[in-house]
């Protein structure tokens, strides 16, 4: 019996030994860490210097879910070269199609030598849950952005943003009558908005997500205040009817008008494959009486013709008698993967996109899309003056959709994104979401 | 005596047994193929099903069961039992079973009458009209979808702005015609008409005519002999056919996405984000409805075996005389038919190519050719935009040419192995026509055939993930060839069981090798059916998306590509491709078929 209790203890202690080395081991940082750990104390240089020294001659790989990292690499390899005229980086940028980036990702986290250096990717909610707690993504805070920032790469607690990207309301106005005055106005009765499906772009599900965090329903319940007559019964009817599951959910008193507000955009919306084919839409002559909610930078690529123009359409934030939410933002986040073959190359490459102009110009060029870096922000307007971006030479409005009031005037009426509320609320707004009726039209 | 006649051990005897049997080729190749079809078959098919009771993290069994990770009975008890049960389960399926029906229906009616109309009648301009009718089949089967959309859209009806026919013509179409079943069904069934007339026709083309011929002298009305003499013959072929269209309709994942129609392969894919294994048993469901299929298909082949007189060894066809008036009548609907199905998409995909912005139709209105446009070919300014989203124009953009390489490459690749493996199953299967094993081999090398492609391309994504094949062309070869296999393997078969074996007994007699027995006596022999099984995969794969689209990111080959310039709304790029690509696949299908003879609308083993 002693001898059973001996070596009962003995596997016990053996189990606990190993346990304990596992514990031990969690704790420890990955090699790619290590690296991100020395790498946020450096200047933009010092990380210019690893870089060429780590990948001279070698093959870069990103993936994105922006195809513009193809646009920003030759720029960072020109800068490297500024340094060392001899350097030399060959490079892939991968764009994988809606969802399946985590797919890539994962699957390229299950070889031991991975084949991405780092990412560029969308919707929080999903990169919390899959990439940062399972370890297949390791948060760079640049020093330089840190400091722009006034923050430090231990203070700072969330991801590293490359920009901001707004959706915003806009509407044919052929028919000039038609007007949209509040964000209520988009679920009026009969209005059916084009707005890419929430089961196919995530970030659009996570847009309804934020409306019932408390400071956005309580934008939403101001608006709500403003309406009159039969929109406000119209309304009423429906806030009424989901007030018990805004309790159910727990949410704030105002989360009965969130709810309202997504039940009605969810059985009103029609959904389209992307916001490219909604904006070719919306800017036809043809397109009376219709609107969207699409990225603000669609709109660069239209062409005029004779039944096309940008001047169909009138961005609904922009219009004196609007009031209150206009659209929703969300960020392009960077990470190095923890699996990075070139981690000190990835590293730099995120801290010259974020720390300098150039770096950022890939996006930059473009309305829409605003750093997260204030110093690049502001060097970026001055370059593309994206706020007389519609202006004629002469200094009259050409296109008045095409002056961008810059993200100080956005930031206010846009719903941003928060990656942390909306995993919370992934499975509870977000299963009541789901099981609403759609619009089939 | 036992001292002279020493009885040989068991080992010994079993030893000489196992060596006996593998000097024969066509064992060594069953075996080997039993295996290699075995593992290919059912490990995507194991990996799928294991993929149920995972735990993903940041999905709702995580959310249910409160762990990271391990196995849960979660993922099949939320599908079924959930609030969200009719929406992510039964709404789905019952939409996948009545599209999948319909269309069915609706490629046999189309395609099994055209089959009917080109090998057994007189009918006029046979040979332009059985060219033409296979261009859908040719063309990736959502692109008739967008051509639909593109045409009967309205702002009235279904929003946006007005498609061709609202702007030109103020015609505004009912919104069941634009959007959902009905679209869907027209276009899977004009699409797999092209299939159901590639199949049909190969058994019209073998089917003995000598029970007609007796029927007409014996002066029987032709509509009795249509209803109990032809029909009846083909029965169990055309039904077999049905099967296997109804199994191709289930799997299709991109038309019912463009009309917006909620089927277990669009469902699948909307479920990724956070119902990972429920989204799974999707397509497990998807599967198992293949393997019903192919039980159906076995009664359907059984029951054939009433049917002696579809020998496939008949050179007598009777043709039906349509009369004067009938042969030209007949033929002038299917030439206006075959040019809205086939002509018409061709003609469109071209002006697209030449509009300022996408569904632009300005030009018509003022016949100012201001308002064409030809950047969309030759646009060359990486820094500028152009309306192009920053891409640069076809003929200068080596992202679509390095896409056109990538298919090629995978297309040549699953065409020659599928090709070849096929063929030796064939071989093989024929000359043991009578063993279990045989048959075995010969069902799991055609299962991947039945499995609608979105299920195959799940399973097959899943496994390479766990291989680390994932976005690799490694991968897409490897699927593809498990899928087009049953392609070469049924052709091979059927030509095989022509040959007589005394041809390859008397070359044996000869102490004549294998390999020279097969190059130069059976496969010249068959060179003509054993080629459509090189052809079928080549132009399948070409244009193949949902198999391929969860294995690869857009830019690695063309289908995945036109499917991502389409979902962004630039069609004049998927357009443009999809022309680049019609025309590769026709310029190989003459080729090959100036060269050996064999053509994609001869069909199959034809």
């Amino acid at each position: 019996m002693k001898k059973l209790t001996a070596l009962l203890l003995a596997c016990i202690l053996v189990f606990a030994t190993f346990a304990l080395v596992g514990c031990k081991e969690n704790q420890q940082l990955s090699p790619t860490e290590e690296i991100i750990a020395q790498a946020q104390t450096m200047s933009l240089e010092e990380l210019a210097r690893k870089a060429i020294e780590e990948s001279n001659g070698k093959t870069f790989n990103g993936v994105g879910n922006s195809s513009r990292g193809k646009t920003a690499l030759p720029y960072f390899i020109d800068y490297l070269k500024t340094i060392d005229p001899d350097y030399t980086l060959e490079f892939t940028w991968n764009q994988p199609k809606n969802n399946t980036i985590f797919e890539m990702l994962e699957a390229d986290a299950s070889t031991t030598a991975g084949t991405y250096s780092m990412t560029l990717i969308q919707d929080g909610n999903q990169i919390e849950s899959k990439m940062v707690q399972t370890g297949i993504l390791d948060r760079f805070i640049p020093k330089g952005w840190a400091e722009a920032n006034n923050t430090t790469a231990e203070e700072y607690d969330g991801y590293l943003a490359l920009q901001t990207l707004n959706k915003v309301f806009m509407y044919n106005c052929v028919n000039a009558e038609k007007t949209y005055t509040n964000i209520w106005d988009f679920v009026r009765e009969g209005e059916h908005g084009l707005f890419m499906d929430i089961d196919s772009e995530i970030v659009g599900k996570n847009f309804l997500y934020m409306l019932t965090k408390p400071q956005y329903a309580a934008e939403l319940k101001k608006s709500y205040d403003l309406l009159e007559g039969a929109q406000k019964t119209y309304v009423d009817n429906v806030v009424n009817e989901v007030a018990a599951t805004a309790d159910e959910l727990g949410l704030d008193a105002n989360g009965k008008y969130a709810l309202a507000w997504i039940k009605l955009w969810v059985g009103s919306y029609s959904a389209q494959t992307d916001d490219g084919p909604i904006c070719n839409s919306l800017v036809k002559s043809s397109a009376v009486d219709q609107f969207g909610l699409i990225v603000y930078s669609k709109l660069r690529s239209v062409e005029e013709s004779a039944d096309v123009s940008k001047n169909n359409i009138k961005i609904a934030a922009y219009q004196d008698n609007y009031q209150g939410l206009a659209g929703y933002g969300y960020c392009h986040y960077l990470f190095v993967t923890d699996n990075s073959p070139l981690p000190w190359t990835a590293c730099a490459f995120i801290a010259y996109m974020t720390e300098t102009q150039k770096g950022f110009d890939a996006w930059g060029k473009d309305i829409g899309g605003y750093s997260s870096n204030p110093v690049v922000a502001e060097e970026n307007e001055k370059v593309h003056q994206h706020k007389t971006g519609g202006m004629a030479e002469d200094g009259s409005v050409l296109f008045d959709c095409l002056n961008d009031r810059g993200f100080e005037f956005w930031e206010p009426r846009l719903v941003i994104e928060d990656p942390e509320y909306c995993a919370s609320v992934a499975f509870t707004v977000g299963n009541w979401i789901e099981g609403l009726e759609k619009y089939k039209g | 005596m036992e001292n002279i006649i020493k009885k040989p051990s068991n080992f010994k005897i079993v030893m000489n047994k196992v060596k006996t049997f593998f000097m024969q080729p066509y064992n060594i190749i069953l075996v080997v193929l039993g295996i290699v079809c075995t593992f290919t078959t059912l490990a995507p098919f194991i990996t799928l099903v294991e993929d149920t009771f995972s735990i993903h993290p940041g999905s709702i069994d995580q959310y249910l069961t409160g762990k990271a990770e391990g196995y849960t009975f979660v993922n099949w008890t939320d599908l079924f039992t959930s609030n969200l049960a009719k929406k992510n389960l039964w709404t789905p399926l019952l939409n996948t079973l009545i599209l999948s029906l319909c269309s069915c229906i609706a490629a046999i009616l189309f395609g099994g009458t055209f089959a009917f109309l080109i090998t057994r009648t007189n009918m006029k301009f046979k040979k332009y009209l059985s060219a033409i009718f296979i261009f859908p089949y040719i063309m990736p089967q959502w692109t008739l979808a967008l051509v639909w959309k593109n045409l009967f859209n309205s702002n009235a009806v279904t929003g946006g702005a007005d498609g061709l026919l609202a702007y030109l013509f103020n015609i505004k179409m009912p919104l069941w015609w634009c959007k959902g079943m009905f679209p869907s069904i027209i276009v899977l069934g004009l699409h797999y008409s092209a299939f159901a007339y590639i199949l049909i026709g190969g058994i019209f083309r073998n089917m003995d005519a000598n029970l007609e011929e007796a029927a007409t002298i014996l002066d029987t009305p032709k509509y009795r002999i249509m209803g109990r003499i032809t029909i009846p013959m083909v029965k169990p072929a055309i039904l077999s056919t049905v099967l296997l269209v109804f199994g191709s309709s289930m799997g299709s994942y991109p038309v019912p996405h463009y009309l917006t129609l909620t089927t277990l392969s669009t469902r699948y894919l909307e479920m990724g984000d956070k119902y990972k294994g429920e989204a799974s048993i999707l397509a497990v469901i998807m599967m198992l409805l293949g393997v019903a299929i192919l039980i159906l298909n076995q009664a359907s082949l059984k029951s054939r075996k009433n049917y002696t007189t579809v020998s496939g060894k008949s050179g007598q066809i009777s043709k039906i005389n349509l009369g004067k008036v009938g042969k030209y009548l007949i033929a002038v609907i299917f030439l206006i038919s075959t040019f809205f199905t086939s002509i018409f998409p061709i003609i469109s995909f071209g002006f697209e190519t030449f509009l300022p912005n996408p569904g632009d139709y300005s030009f018509f209105k003022t016949w100012d050719f201001n308002n064409l446009t030809t950047k969309w070919w030759v646009y060359n300014d990486p820094t500028g935009e152009a309306g192009l989203y920053g891409q640069l124009g076809m003929l200068r953009n080596t992202m679509i040419w390095k896409a056109y390489g990538g298919t090629m490459l995978v297309a040549l690749a699953c065409a020659l192995i599928s090709g070849t493996l096929g063929l030796l199953i064939g071989y093989a299967v024929s000359k043991k026509r009578r063993s279990k094993f045989a048959n075995y081999v010969n069902n799991m090398a055609f299962i991947p055939y039945l499995l609608p492609s979105i299920a195959v391309g799940i399973a097959f994504f899943i496994l390479g993930k766990q291989l680390g094949l994932y976005n690799s062309y490694w991968l897409l070869i490897f699927a593809g060839t498990v899928k087009y296999i049953p392609f070469a393997s049924r052709s091979s078969l059927s030509s095989m069981m022509q040959i007589s074996g005394e041809i390859e007994e008397s070359a044996i007699i000869q102490d004549i090798p294998w390999y020279k027995r097969m190059f130069k006596i059976i496969i010249p022999i068959q060179k003509s059916s054993i080629l459509s099984g090189y052809l079928l995969p080549f132009i399948t794969c070409v244009r193949e998306l949902s198999l391929f689209m969860l294995l690869c990111s857009q830019g690695l080959i063309l289908s995945t590509l036109i499917d991502y310039f389409d979902e962004m709304g630039l069609y004049a790029f998927s357009n443009g491709i999809n022309l680049i690509l019609i025309v590769t696949v026709l310029v190989c299908n003459a080729v090959i078929n100036k060269v050996t003879g064999a053509s994609l609308d001869k069909g199959i083993g034809g």
